[in-house]
């Protein structure tokens, strides 16, 4: 990563001359983060299972006359995970993995269906394995970088409904602990960032699925202490954080974006 | 957000801000434009740091605190803003360590660790609710790995930490959206406080690999590397985060 800079901020071009790769990156929090790193100078490599949407986010950023790449790729397979990240690497040096591809479902663990159960698993927990495995070469080959992976509340503490949900981001933590010890000495950080009720990303989709989406919004907002809910933008500028040089002595923390919400839990 | 002067404007009160990772963050803070309040039980110390936040192009006060003293953090809070006329960031970073298992563990020892590490938190944060909730302030508190896992000989010093962690939690829930409250926990930090603690030992430089071995960053931490996380919970980059432990330790924490 270049120069830390002496103002501990993320200010500045602190990803100029590398890669960064944002799976899940066509809309949501994966596009406002690729959106981010390609204005801090890094080319941002748009992953995501709907093509046609990385290659919209990659021309818009194109178009603010920032640098990006857009590839398909279902994060739980094996060989096309190993071609975007050949890609990623291609475009520059790789300097970070940003991990956003996730899917959601709404079962208690009595009506999860088999196919629910993997399905979930598949793309929250292998995805990132998968992700994780083909970058960390690359990272390390490259003088070393940040991994950022999106968790959630759920990952740490148990809510009705989240059977699946819940294993798969609680897998995610440990898994990101695991990978920032093991690849720490190649100076590669690893941390999760974990956001509650966003609006933004799956959550917006489910809340606007609801009879009643703004009374909906505002009953979880009323059990946050900050009594809102979060915007993509807070929880990119984590991200973006722990992507940048501020943070170079953090690696395997799970940093909450959620307004207080864990503090009442955890 | 201007991340060039995260904290334009603001008002930021650090204890323990003569030397170390109080110092370098109120130098930090100053360079990103807030006024500082440099407390400390060292004056001398504390003067230099005022320097220090004015050449960064901050304004500084030293105040003269214990906080070990309710007296003492009670005037610490009120001289801050009758200087400055508000508080926005408080970041309550001073603290003693002594070690030495629990049975070793004198009264005095007991009661000066969790007067300084914990009551003193408390005690400031009383003080400075009213004016932070005057405006969305933050609350930064410096805990230690050694709140979050056991080590031997740190049992008081352990308890103040992991019950800071607990009161920062409960400041985020009781005074939210208001106030956000967070904890820093750092690891082995690099500063004159833990120089002093290896003048005591025989090898410094062989106990410093030695420990450096088992963090899996393979360095210790330097103050910078506090204060940047410092900076980034005293600024709106963290705006929806509150409740939160942040580790400042290499990765450490997550091998336990």
């Amino acid at each position: 990563m270049s120069d830390p800079g002496q103002n501990g901020t993320m200010s500045g071009r602190f990803l100029d001359g590398r890669a960064v790769l944002v799976t899940g990156g066509a809309s949501g929090l994966g596009r406002a983060v690729a959106l981010a790193c390609a204005d801090r100078g890094g080319h941002a490599v748009v992953a995501d299972i709907d093509g046609e949407g990385a290659e919209r986010v990659a021309a818009e950023i194109r178009s603010l006359q920032g640098l990006a790449t857009a590839i398909a790729v279902d994060v739980c397979r094996a060989d096309q995970v190993e071609a975007m990240a050949a890609l990623a690497a291609d475009a520059a040096p790789l300097g970070g993995l940003v991990l956003s591809a996730a899917v959601e479902t709404r079962s208690a663990a009595l009506d999860c269906t088999d196919e629910d159960w993997q399905r979930v698993l598949d793309v929250n927990l292998k995805g990132p394995f998968l992700c994780m495995r083909a970058a960390l070469p690359r990272l390390k080959q490259a003088g070393g970088g940040s991994i950022v992976a999106l968790g959630s509340t759920l990952g740490h503490i148990g809510s009705p409904g989240y059977a699946a949900y819940c294993a798969s981001k609680g897998g995610l933590v440990n898994l990101c602990k695991q990978a920032a010890i093991e690849h720490a000495a190649d100076q590669i950080r690893v941390n999760v960032v974990s956001p509650s009720a966003t609006d933004a990303g799956l959550f917006a989709q489910v809340a606007e699925a609801m009879p009643d989406p703004e009374g909906f919004k505002a009953r979880i907002a009323a059990h946050v202490p900050m009594h809102r809910l979060g915007q993509a933008g807070d929880v990119c500028q984590a991200i973006m954080w722990l992507l940048s040089p501020a943070s170079a002595y953090i690696s395997g923390a799970v940093i909450p974006v959620d307004g207080g919400l864990a503090a009442r839990r955890m | 957000m201007d991340w060039n002067a995260l904290l334009a404007g603001k008002v930021a009160l650090v204890t323990g801000a003569a030397s170390g990772q109080g110092r370098a963050a109120a130098t930090l803070f100053g360079a990103h434009g807030a006024r500082v309040v440099v407390a400390d039980i060292d004056d001398l110390g504390s003067d230099e740091t005022v320097a220090m936040v004015r050449h960064a192009g901050g304004d500084a006060l030293a105040v003269h605190a214990d906080v070990s003293r309710p007296d003492d953090v009670e005037a610490m809070v009120t001289a801050a803003v009758n200087r400055f006329g508000t508080l926005d960031v408080l970041y309550n970073n001073a603290a003693v360590q002594m070690s030495g298992r629990l049975v070793d563990c004198t009264d005095e020892e007991w009661d000066l660790t969790i007067a300084t590490n914990l009551s003193a938190i408390f005690w400031a944060c009383r003080a400075a609710l009213p004016h932070l909730l005057d405006g969305g302030g933050s609350i930064i508190n410096t805990a230690s790995v050694l709140g979050l896992i056991g080590s031997e000989g740190y049992a008081a010093y352990g308890a103040a930490k992991a019950g800071l962690v607990a009161l920062t939690r409960q400041l985020a829930v009781e005074y939210g959206p208001g106030v956000r409250a967070n904890v820093i926990a750092p690891g082995s930090i690099d500063t004159p406080r833990f120089r002093k603690v290896l003048e005591g030992m025989g090898d410094a430089d062989a106990f410093i690999s030695g420990l450096t071995a088992t963090i899996p960053l393979r360095r210790l931490g330097q103050a910078g590397d506090v204060a940047a996380i410092a900076l980034f919970l005293a600024s709106d980059a963290s705006a929806y985060l509150s409740g939160a432990v942040l580790p400042a330790d290499g990765g450490l924490a997550a091998l336990r």
